[in-house]
């Protein structure tokens, strides 16, 4: 086993604290500058020099948050924490793993497959951050245009493209495996299907606009959707012309759907006499200008009609619309000469996208995660963008792909942790990987378990639940895990406590907490990880075994996960190894989950301080 | 004396969201960028957003401010400079040359950064883009008197609450036990008298989601939610708001005023063509947006536009600002939630890319 020396940077959280005492409390040699066989560093890469990032390349090295984990408190209790916490990290240095980085290089092609100004805009900007580009439009170039935009604006894009995009026509995806890095894709052209290998894959799916189900259904002759309305044709004679706009009224009502509706009326209501009464349930005035529009088409004289969910009538005939008018509290009839019914973007992905057995980690619901912007999907180098993810025509769906591109970029050129490493011999072909990875990371090709390179996030759920120990990604093994487990708790002093704490929530929330000298149980081990998910059963029940009073798991808020269900799994683990705890004659309580969120350091210091009572009650 | 010249493709002026996703999208494309912020600390207003996660995040964004932080940490190509403004700016060929002076920041240093530091003197810097990212201003209630902001007690601002939250809410109702809660909405927003003829977009969401977080902490706390409309966008609240409209009184009026009643504030609406009074414990008022306090002299400083409503940029474009080489990202340009901002950051990244780069160019105007 190599020598672990101790690199220790002065930074802010540190102060005080002796290097050498640490060393040597931690069982490792203090660096003297020199050559080192392994390494523990006391910060984290990114905040190292350079210099020493680069001098360490190749080396197994453990960059440690000391800082975060140290907290304040007297200086022999910070001396202690800090002593356990190098302890924990040269743990598993000691095993030499390195933290290799793609064993294959990432494919920097991108597909961006589908139509509409979002697809050509994609293109457009994955090949302006230099990919070769394969633009795979549905239909012939001068249908390139989504339902629901002006077919200039996509051609004259269309027109402006750069070399580096190849434009193919009347070609769609039918078959997507793989992820991140290497995709391998399916695309059935006019004469015939080809298979092709990506980095990455944009998804811009035609996208309409379509009257929502729950418009009242008025006769046929006198209804028109807004798409179709043409206002000069319109007027008046000696009676006037009366014309009803239905606004979106359900619960799914966007600005966008309320803007153009608004536009219509207003449209309407400018023509000679014509009166226009506008039927909506709530003003949706949150797009630009949304709230201006509004107010305009009532000064011109739109009469605004609110109506409660369900509160349109329409007779028989379809000819007459009842309300309860919201001002005087009665009955009002209104027989309509025209009816124009509101819109709004649709657009769905392709149907083979659901069907599991050809792509895992989708959900066509994701785009409201917090933490899956830029038109990411769960699986990490798809990418859904356009009308199918909200996005109104124009500008919203530019931006999409602008944000796409410089995600997909970041992605192929690096900004992914590791490739998981699989055992062959111990992997029992058992597609629990396959099945759990939240990114679609592990696919099963060619008879064995193949990780795609360039999408792993590293989050330890595969590593979690394989029953065999033969995938982790690197640094993240058991038996990394627990070495460093058994020589952090080794070397720490007092009542013993393990915090497993997510990066993205936990691990955020004790930085915060140590920096302002928040003062830790002196017992207390954390134990980053990149997802709660990476805790299973088996860590939790040995960190008991090598003398933990209690173990917490801090994982993200249920929704917020950016593994998708990587917290829920913890939640679920430590709940089963509580129970097992239980049948052996130990106590459950020495085990517990909690949701965090990275702002929420004060639930933390309070979870811990419960969690060092209950371990210290015995 | 000499004054030291920082040479940088990009420069940044505000450390919100939109500014640090503006500086890790330009690190992406291979473009080195220094944020300049004015404050001590990076994260602007979202730096004093709580968790309002009750059984379930409810996507308020906030927490993605550490991953930001974290990311721009981790990226050796952006500079900070906290505690500093830019007080000069002049073209300057194809570029930019500003003037940055240290601001003084009274209180505690902040414990919680993880790059950069204070500007420590007079510097200039030459840069090739220009981002203007300075977040938008709270709206103040007190310039709508009626509805007895600093006058009434238990009458407090949205931002107030939001810093009560997660201590104790009694303090804000004079030591009463808050069982009674009022929010009235669109307080300095959709306002033809004040000139606001938009809506702030986000604040119904932030006062619905405080709401949850002091029904599910105090069960059987009754709120009350006087407002015009719901905007609430993404499919996912649809479901959340039926649920709500279950366990909170939602009602559409306008209040005319709030008093100062025996067992707390009072608020005086008019409901079926009658004038009302009903009495609560905490009246909260949510207030909206307002272009940036510093929106005339950054606009003089860039010589760039301002949209109609009053917010840095044009109306037609989404964050160009009228000025060769300098754009808007964030709420600077009109109200957007904190999930937006972020993305509207990128957004600004890429036409400045775009500026820098010609290739990028001609994507951008694509
Ligand atoms: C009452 C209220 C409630 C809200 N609730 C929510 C919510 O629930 N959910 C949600 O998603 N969003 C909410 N928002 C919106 C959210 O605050 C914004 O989306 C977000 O803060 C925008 O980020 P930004 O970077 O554009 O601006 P800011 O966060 O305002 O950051 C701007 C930064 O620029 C700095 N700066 C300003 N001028 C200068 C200068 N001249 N030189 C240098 N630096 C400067 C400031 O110090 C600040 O750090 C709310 C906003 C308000 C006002
Ligand atoms: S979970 Fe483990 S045993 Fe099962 S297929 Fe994956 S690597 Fe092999
Ligand atoms: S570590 Fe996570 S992302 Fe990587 S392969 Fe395993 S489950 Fe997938
Ligand atoms: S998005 Fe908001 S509610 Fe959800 S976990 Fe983050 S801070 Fe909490
Ligand atoms: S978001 Fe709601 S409270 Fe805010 S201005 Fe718009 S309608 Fe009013």
């Amino acid at each position: 086993m190599p020598e672990v020396s101790l690199i220790w940077i002065e930074e802010a959280g540190l102060e005080g604290l002796d290097p050498a005492k640490a060393a040597k409390k931690a069982g490792v040699a203090l660096s003297d500058g020199g050559l080192v066989e392994a390494a523990v560093v006391t910060t984290t890469e990114a905040r190292a020099p350079r210099s020493l990032v680069n001098r360490l390349k190749g080396y197994p090295v453990k960059w440690l948050d000391l800082a975060a984990e140290v907290g304040g408190g007297p200086l022999a209790l910070r001396q202690a924490r800090a002593a356990a916490a190098v302890a924990r990290a040269a743990g598993s240095a000691a095993l030499g793993t390195m933290a290799q980085r793609y064993t294959r290089q990432p494919n920097q092609e991108v597909l961006v497959a589908g139509r509409g100004l979002a697809a050509v805009a994609a293109a457009h900007q994955a090949a302006a951050l230099g990919h070769p580009v394969l633009l795979a439009l549905e239909t012939t170039r001068a249908r390139a245009a989504c339902a629901d935009e002006k077919p200039a604006e996509v051609k004259r894009a269309l027109a402006g493209l750069p070399a580096q995009v190849e434009v193919v026509t009347g070609t769609e995806l039918v078959e997507l495996l793989g992820a991140g890095g290497d995709f391998q894709a399916r695309l059935q052209g006019p004469r015939r299907t080809s298979r092709r290998r990506f980095g990455a894959v944009v998804l811009a799916p035609p996208s309409a606009y379509a009257v929502p189900g729950d418009m009242p259904a008025t006769a046929e002759d006198i209804t028109l959707p807004v798409s179709r309305l043409k206002p000069k044709q319109y007027q008046g004679g000696e009676q006037w012309l009366q014309a009803a706009v239905i606004a979106p009224l359900g619960p799914g009502a966007t600005a966008h759907g309320f803007a153009r509706a608004v536009t219509a009326a207003l449209a309407l209501q400018k023509r000679p006499r014509v009166q226009v009464t506008l039927f909506l349930g709530e003003a949706k005035v949150a797009s630009e200008g949304g709230e201006r529009l509004y107010r305009d088409a009532r000064r011109q004289g739109v009469l605004a009609m609110r109506v409660e969910p369900g509160g349109l009538r329409v007779s028989r005939d379809g000819r007459k619309l009842s309300f309860d008018d919201p001002v005087l509290g009665e009955p009002v009839d209104l027989r309509p000469d025209l009816v124009v019914l509101s819109e709004e973007v649709t657009g769905r992905a392709p149907a083979w996208l659901d069907n599991p057995l050809v792509t895992t980690a989708w959900d066509q619901d994701l785009p409201d995660h917090p933490r899956l912007q830029a038109g990411r999907t769960a699986r990490s180098g798809l990418y859904l963008i356009g009308g199918a993810r909200g996005a109104a025509p124009g500008d919203p769906r530019r931006a999409q792909a602008a944000a796409a591109a410089a995600d997909l970029h970041g992605l192929l050129s690096g900004e992914a942790v590791a490739v998981p490493a699989v055992r062959d011999v111990l992997c029992a072909s058992c597609l629990t990987c396959v099945r759990v990875c939240p990114h679609g990371v592990v696919c099963y090709a060619e008879d064995h378990i193949a990780p795609a390179p360039a999408a792993c996030l590293a989050c330890g759920v595969c590593t979690a639940e394989c029953p065999a120990e033969a995938i982790a990604p690197p640094g993240w093994s058991n038996r990394e895990m627990i070495a460093s487990l058994a020589a952090g708790l080794k070397a720490a002093a007092g009542d013993k406590l393990v915090l497993f704490a997510c990066r993205n929530s936990g691990m955020d929330a004790a930085r915060a907490l140590s920096l302002a000298g928040h003062q830790w149980p002196k017992g207390l081990l954390m134990v980053p990880v990149n997802c709660a998910g990476r805790v299973g059963v088996q860590l939790i029940l040995r960190a008991l075994s090598l003398g933990a009073g209690g173990v917490l798991v801090a994982g993200c808020h249920q929704g917020n996960c950016r593994s998708l269900n990587g917290n829920l799994r913890a939640k679920l683990r430590s709940g089963e190894a509580a129970d097992l705890l239980a049948q052996v004659g130990g106590r459950p309580e020495q085990v517990r989950f909690m949701h965090l969120a990275s702002n929420q350091p004060r639930a933390l210091a309070q979870a811990v301080a419960e969690l060092a009572q209950t371990a210290g009650e015995k | 004396m000499a004054v030291k010249t920082i040479k940088t493709p990009a420069v940044i002026i505000g450390g919100g969201v939109a500014g640090l996703a503006a500086a890790i999208d330009l690190s992406r494309r291979g473009l080195s960028s220094l944020v300049v912020e004015r404050g001590p600390r990076l994260g602007g207003r979202v730096a004093d957003f709580c968790c309002k996660a009750t059984d379930s995040c409810v996507r308020c964004g906030a927490c993605r401010l550490a991953d930001l932080v974290r990311r721009v940490a981790a990226r050796p190509e952006i500079a900070i400079y906290t505690s500093a403004k830019p007080v000069a700016a002049e073209a300057d060929g194809d570029g930019w040359r500003l003037t940055l002076e240290p601001q003084r920041n009274n209180g505690p240093a902040p414990v919680v950064e993880l790059a950069g530091g204070p500007l420590p003197r007079r510097s200039q810097v030459q840069a090739g883009a220009v981002i203007l990212a300075v977040g938008a201003t709270p709206f103040d209630p007190s310039a709508k008197s009626r509805f007895g902001y600093r006058r009434v007690p238990g009458v407090v601002s949205a931002l107030e609450l939001e810093g009560a939250l997660e201590h104790s809410l009694a303090e804000l109702a004079g030591g009463r036990d808050p069982r009674r809660v009022a929010f009235i909405q669109c307080v300095g927003s959709r306002d033809e008298s004040l000139g606001h003829l938009y809506c702030s977009r986000v604040c119904c969401g932030f006062a619905l989601r405080m709401a949850r977080v002091i029904q599910a902490r105090r069960p059987g706390t009754e709120i009350t939610f006087f407002h015009m409309d719901v905007q609430t966008y993404g499919r996912a609240w649809a479901g959340e708001l039926a649920e709500m409209r279950e366990q909170m009184n939602f009602v559409r009026a306008m209040p005319g005023e709030v008093t100062a009643g025996p067992g707390g504030p009072q608020v005086v609406y008019a409901a079926g063509g009658r004038s009302q009074t009903a009495e609560f414990d905490l009246v909260v008022l949510s207030q909206g947006m307002r272009p940036p306090v510093g929106a005339a002299a950054l606009s003089q400083l860039f010589a760039c536009t301002r949209t109609s409503d009053g917010f840095l940029g044009s109306d037609a474009e989404p964050v160009a600002s009228g000025a060769a080489g300098v754009f808007i990202a964030g709420s600077a340009r009109g109200p957007m939630s904190i999930v937006e901002s972020i993305e509207h950051g990128a957004v600004a990244a890429a036409a400045a890319a775009g500026h820098l780069q010609p290739l990028v160019r001609e994507a951008a105007h694509a």
